[in-house]
């Protein structure tokens, strides 16, 4: 009998939180790489969500008033392939059963679950993978990050404008590079300029001396990059300098090379390269310096936000609003319904999700780095307005 | 046009000179010890984030390239005596697993120690910066570079060419049961060269990080650069080390520069050619098989 009643006991307390948990849960599996070489990127968008999560709730209330609960299922794709990818969003569909795929930080991951989100009916949020065509895979893609072009278009604009005659490219030999380099030339020839050479550097490039060699010969006004963020971006930068092509007044100008994240590698030499981005780390948006101070109160004083950040942050906003909007179980193509043209004011600023396309639209800024309190930063020189990805307009859907 | 074939000469010698550095050590070890060691790459990547973290802590960058040969040439030393010594008489399959996985704890330490991202060497002012050299300006980097692997190579040869000491390590080379039983202490012998091509690989990824940047994937995305070096150089011989990273350095700018949509196949055609034509290597070391 005593037994018995302890027995009743520990079911009883065992029984008691899952009662008092009446709200529904509604799981989001995040896919993204949280070891290997591209580790960084899973750990920026964990933070954000973290940091979203503990400024908003983990609960939110549908429109029957009922409490959901927003419960993150992460998965490690291990800086593995595509196959990885696929796998576990099966995984997460099946057996876990998530009402929402986000994530990817590379374009193959997020092309490989095209058929799994298309087939299961699953929303999936895009926070990072940059290839234009991405979103074009599944109606049910809906991308919160950028595309390559809108970065290569507004450069090349910015450089027509401001005095750039001609310009040499050198862009890493594969597809964004291409799509960098063709959308820079375009735009910049489209201003009056002129490419006077191009080069196509290999992926994992660190010794720039013959590149840099030919492009002093050419005599350009400005260089455009395109570099993986990481090694490559950083001997380029440094090439750049180093064999005197500042020093001969050729202008410098990238897209993502000179993140907030890889400024303390540069001396003051990096001072005056000009890049086209979306996301400026030093912009005054309320909700990027809310941002900013949420990462580090929660992980300290080193981290920071960057793009990954941004994109996590903005793409838990969205489903948030969607489940407050329409409940926890809604059929897939009506939270996608809700996505599309939806505002937010992102840290980066006011971005929109395209009605036709939903790729994001946002603002590109062109910023230039400057010394601040004797730290690099980067700072806005100039902006275009809410640009939609070029290669859409160029590629128009099929209907 | 004089000027720019000095141009491009510089630019490979400086190259050529960074490979060499490294992989010197790993030619002697694979001509004296008949040991494949695969995770030779990973002392030039020690080296390089030890002197990384010094110059990124304030120290001097000479300084700090010195205690990266220390640091690098120590772990040499009992990473030989407790890993590599059972592994002498071991089988090529056991020492390329063994060594392989070494590889592998490196990139992970170096992970888990300084993080994802790529690891910056901070040089003096003045090696960042273009110097004029006459006929143009060039970076003083690369010369720097040139000047390191120049002298490194003449003590070196002098070593190896002119020194009892070199005597003895050629003899080993070319025939270690022969040289055993006349009484030396090849063991010994195996030691010190080991320990000595560590450093040298510690010095050569300390000033070479300008050129070949440290990241965790170092030790694995340089390997086959250092396997050609050896290869095509000749195993266990010094000179042939040497001609063959400058002449990989050069012909690398050589195809960047004219053929650059080919340049990550130029080199390796140029090794199949060159092993083609001397399937032993440019200088073997041993005067009989």
């Amino acid at each position: 009998m005593k037994r018995f009643i302890r027995a009743a006991g520990v079911v009883a307390a065992l029984a008691l939180p899952m009662a008092s948990a009446s709200a529904d849960v509604v799981k989001v599996g995040l896919l993204a790489d949280f070891t290997g070489a591209f580790a960084v990127w899973g750990s920026q968008f964990q933070q954000a969500i973290k940091a979203y999560q503990e400024v908003h709730g983990t609960k939110i209330k549908g429109p029957d008033g009922k409490e959901n609960e927003i419960q993150f299922v992460y998965r490690d794709l291990t800086s593995a392939g595509p196959e990885k990818a696929k796998q576990l969003a099966e995984e997460l569909v099946l057996r876990e059963k998530v009402k929402f795929l986000a994530g990817f930080d590379l374009s193959p991951q997020a092309m490989s679950v095209a058929d799994i989100a298309t087939q299961a009916k699953i929303p999936t949020i895009i926070m990072n993978a940059a290839t234009a065509s991405i979103t074009r895979g599944s109606p049910y893609f809906v991308r919160v990050s950028m595309t390559i072009p809108q970065h290569g278009a507004a450069a090349g604009r910015w450089a027509a404008k401001n005095g750039v005659k001609t310009a040499y490219t050198i862009v890493s030999d594969y597809a964004p590079g291409y799509d960098a380099e063709n959308f820079f030339t375009k735009e910049f020839e489209k201003g009056g300029g002129k490419v006077i050479g191009s080069e196509r550097s290999p992926q994992q490039e660190t010794n720039y001396a013959a590149y840099m060699e030919k492009v002093l010969r050419a005599k350009p006004d400005a260089l455009f990059m395109f570099q993986p963020a990481g090694s490559p971006s950083l001997a380029f930068v440094k090439a750049y300098i180093e064999r005197g092509l500042k020093a001969a007044g050729i202008k410098l100008i990238g897209t993502g090379e000179m993140q907030q994240i890889f400024l303390p590698q540069f001396n003051d030499d990096a001072i005056g390269v000009v890049t086209s981005f979306h996301y400026t780390e030093t912009n005054k948006n309320p909700e990027n310096i809310a941002l900013r101070a949420q990462l580090k109160k929660m992980f300290g004083q080193d981290a920071d936000a960057d793009i990954a950040s941004v994109a996590a942050w903005d793409g838990t906003d969205l489903i948030y609003q969607a489940v407050a909007a329409l409940g926890p179980s809604a059929d897939g193509l009506k939270y996608v319904d809700f996505f599309k043209g939806k505002k937010l004011n992102s840290p980066r600023g006011p971005i929109m999700i395209d009605p036709d396309e939903r790729d994001v639209i946002q603002n590109i800024y062109i910023r230039q780095v400057e010394k601040r309190d004797g730290k690099l930063v980067n700072i806005d020189i100039g902006q275009e307005d809410m640009v939609k990805d070029p290669w859409k307009l160029e590629n128009p859907a099929k209907k | 046009m004089f000027s720019f074939a000095l141009t491009i000469l510089l630019d490979g010698l400086s190259y050529g000179m960074v490979l060499f550095l490294i992989s010197v050590g790993l030619t002697i070890t694979m001509g004296l010890m008949r040991v494949v060691n695969l995770a030779h790459g990973s002392f030039a990547m020690i080296g390089g984030y030890v002197a990384g973290y010094l110059t990124q802590h304030g120290m001097n960058f000479f300084l700090a390239v010195g205690a990266a040969v220390i640091v690098s040439g120590l772990l040499g030393a009992v990473v030989e005596t407790t890993v590599y010594r059972p592994l002498y008489r071991k089988g090529e399959l056991a020492q390329v697993l063994l060594t392989i996985g070494l590889v592998f704890v490196a990139t992970a330490g170096v992970t888990e120690v300084f993080g994802a991202f790529p690891y910056n060497v901070k040089m003096p002012e003045y090696l960042t910066q273009p110097v004029d050299i006459g006929f143009r300006t060039y970076p003083a980097y690369r010369l720097f570079l040139i000047a390191v692997g120049a002298v490194v190579a003449a003590v070196l040869w002098y070593v190896i060419d002119g020194s009892i000491l070199g005597a003895r390590l050629r003899a080993a080379v070319d025939n270690a049961r022969m040289a055993r039983a006349v009484g030396m202490n090849v063991n010994v012998l195996f030691t010190g060269t080991f320990v000595v091509g560590c450093g040298l690989a510690g010095l050569g990824g300390a000033i070479g990080a300008g050129v070949m940047a440290m990241e965790p994937s170092y030790a694995l995305k340089y390997l086959r650069l250092f396997l050609i070096v050896v290869i095509v150089g000749g195993e266990g011989s010094f000179k042939g080390s040497l001609v063959a990273a400058l002449a990989l350095g050069v012909i690398d700018t050589l195809g960047k520069y004219f053929f650059s949509q080919a340049a990550s196949y130029l080199l390796y055609a140029a090794v199949f050619a060159l092993l083609l034509w001397r399937p032993q290597g440019l200088l073997p070391a041993k005067s009989a098989a």
